[in-house]
């Protein structure tokens, strides 16, 4: 377990200054009267949480040992300058094993025209739409469930799915009896901070990603509380690597490879609402392949297809109380499904507890089976096959948030 | 089992469930509630009544300009409010908790903000009065002052 430092410690400030806050409502922080042009609505989150695994490490090192190595931190900040224009900003900084380390980033700023109800534009650092909850994966207090089903939301995928710098056009269509269309479009590019991995004899000395482009239709049926959609993404991976830069001993003259990965993305996704009755599920298939300069230093793969599914259920049984839950599961490779390494199977159940309106504490409990999900490099670089096939994970987080 | 079967078998159980659930949840529902509340709009606003689906997509800001261009400016009352819960139960078709996760989602995604929240009848009629294309519910006995009330279909 790692001594907190010191954004650990604004976390733990903030949720005990929710905790000695019992009856206060939960309010935007609104500066200025909504409206003056002083005025400005800021919401922030901070969120604690505890992992502890059997047999396996997840998501982040020393999980069987228990692992407080789960935060997250954001403030955000929205200006309405006129009507139908806004600006808008979210700092965010997370420690999630490996990951985050506290770095404070913008997690999204856009400016936003909405022309009329089916035409809106965005530009800036937007948030993609892919799925149903892509957008909000991050945000702890909207949901049940402390992860969103790993099978189509990867934490580890975080950097590659939540975000892309670039434009974006969104609407809202009002079919009348036949319901509503909402869609959006977006391209761009992502920014991705690279690491050197430890005791590599690769070099990355170039990565960026020259183009992610995609959309999302969400029809809202006729039926009350049910909508059903599909969400498409590609996008494609540049990296020149100098192979044999870091060996001291090798025989060979360092040689720079480049790498090209395409990569597409499809999930189609219903959710039925009644009430206080949720129900979803997506269905997900994502193609990864490569091309690469040098295949004698760097060999091609073939295109893999892995697949994706799970279906949730929430229930919020009192204003209090909100049980989840939820099965996913997901094959990396559709051709290959046997051995525990090339499946991942998923089983939660979560327990919700508004303490009040600006404060919550989840208890989750998975039960695991394969380990296609799991990070060999948190599991002392074991390949997944000699990992234990049937493990589980037991997680509390609590969020204070306004 | 592969993930398609996973999943077409999930949905199966979930659309079973559903039809288990269904008609209980709309049994709960609040009758048709003229006495409960009264939708109330910015005298302006070229509307006589809204259908309950419209009404939704105000609330929820998925339209945000009436059908002449004007802004919507909506307003709500504080979650606390039992005229709130039976707005939000009837119109939004969930509960003032799940609305609350929406906006959630809505605000840390950087997408929209929730309309205002005001803790009397009278401040949501102040509110409506003072913005062209306002909208508001309040109360059945309230005073609506200068606003105008609409039907809801």
């Amino acid at each position: 377990m790692r001594r907190r430092d010191g954004a650990g410690c604004v976390v733990a400030t903030l949720l005990a200054a929710a905790a000695f806050s019992f009856e206060r409502p939960a309010h935007a922080l609104d500066l200025g009267s909504e409206d003056s042009m002083a005025s400005v609505e800021v919401h922030a989150f901070a969120s604690q949480g505890f992992i502890l695994s059997k047999d396996n490490n997840y998501l982040s090192a020393d999980t069987t040992h228990g692992s407080f190595q789960f935060s997250e931190l954001g403030v955000n900040l929205t200006k309405k300058l006129t009507d139908r224009f806004r600006v808008g900003l979210q700092l965010f900084a997370q420690d999630l094993g490996p990951t985050g380390n506290y770095n404070v980033r913008a997690d999204w700023f856009y400016l936003d025209y909405r022309f009329t109800n089916w035409l809106g534009v965005r530009a800036g650092r937007v948030k993609i739409p892919f799925g149903l909850y892509n957008e909000s994966v991050d945000i702890d207090s909207a949901r049940a469930a402390v992860l969103l089903p790993q099978s189509i939301y990867p934490e580890e995928d975080r950097n590659y799915l939540l975000a892309q710098t670039g434009g974006e056009v969104y609407g809202f269509a009002n079919l009348r009896k036949a319901g509503g269309l909402d869609y959006s479009l977006y391209g761009g590019t992502i920014f991705v901070d690279t690491t050197q991995p430890a005791g590599s004899t690769e070099q990355i000395t170039s990565f960026n990603v020259p183009y992610v482009a995609g959309g999302r239709l969400l029809w809202e049926t006729p039926l009350d509380g049910l909508r059903v959609g599909g969400s498409v993404q590609a996008l494609r991976l540049d990296a020149s690597i100098l192979a044999g830069a870091t060996a001291p001993s090798s025989p060979t003259t360092p040689a720079t490879v480049s790498v090209q990965i395409p990569v597409k993305l499809w999930v189609a996704s219903a959710e039925y609402t009644a009430g206080d009755l949720v129900l979803s599920a997506e269905y997900s298939r994502w193609y990864v392949s490569d091309e690469t300069s040098n295949s004698a230093i760097f060999p091609s793969t073939p295109a893999i297809t892995s697949e994706r599914a799970y279906a949730m259920a929430t229930y919020r049984a009192a204003p209090w109380l909100q049980p989840c839950v939820y099965y996913s599961v997901m094959f990396p490779d559709t051709t290959q499904r046997d051995g525990r390494q090339n499946v991942q199977h998923d089983v939660s159940t979560t327990l919700r507890f508004d303490l009040n309106s600006f404060w919550l504490l989840k208890l989750e409990g998975h039960y695991m089976f394969g380990t296609a999900g799991v990070d060999p490099s948190l599991n002392g670089g074991l390949p997944l096959a000699s990992l234990a096939p049937a493990w589980g994970v037991l997680l509390v987080k609590t969020t204070a948030y306004f | 089992m592969s993930a398609r079967a996973a999943f077409v078998l999930l949905f199966t159980v979930a659309a079973f469930a559903l039809m288990a659930v269904c008609p209980s949840a709309r049994a709960q529902r609040p009758a048709a509630t003229g006495a409960a509340y009264l939708v109330i709009v910015h005298p302006g606003v070229g509307i006589q009544s809204l259908d309950r689906k419209s009404l939704e997509d105000v609330f929820l800001k998925r339209i945000t300009s009436w059908s002449d261009g004007q802004i919507i400016h909506p307003a709500d009352l504080a979650p606390d409010s039992p005229v709130r819960r039976a707005f939000t139960r009837d119109v939004l078709n969930r509960s003032v908790e799940a609305v609350k996760g929406y906006w959630q989602q809505r605000i840390f995604s950087g997408r929209d903000v929730p309309p205002p929240e005001f803790p009397h009848d009278e401040d949501v009629v102040q509110y409506v009065e003072h913005h062209e294309g306002g909208i508001g519910y309040v109360s059945g006995g309230a005073h609506v002052g200068g606003c105008r009330v609409v039907a809801v279909q």
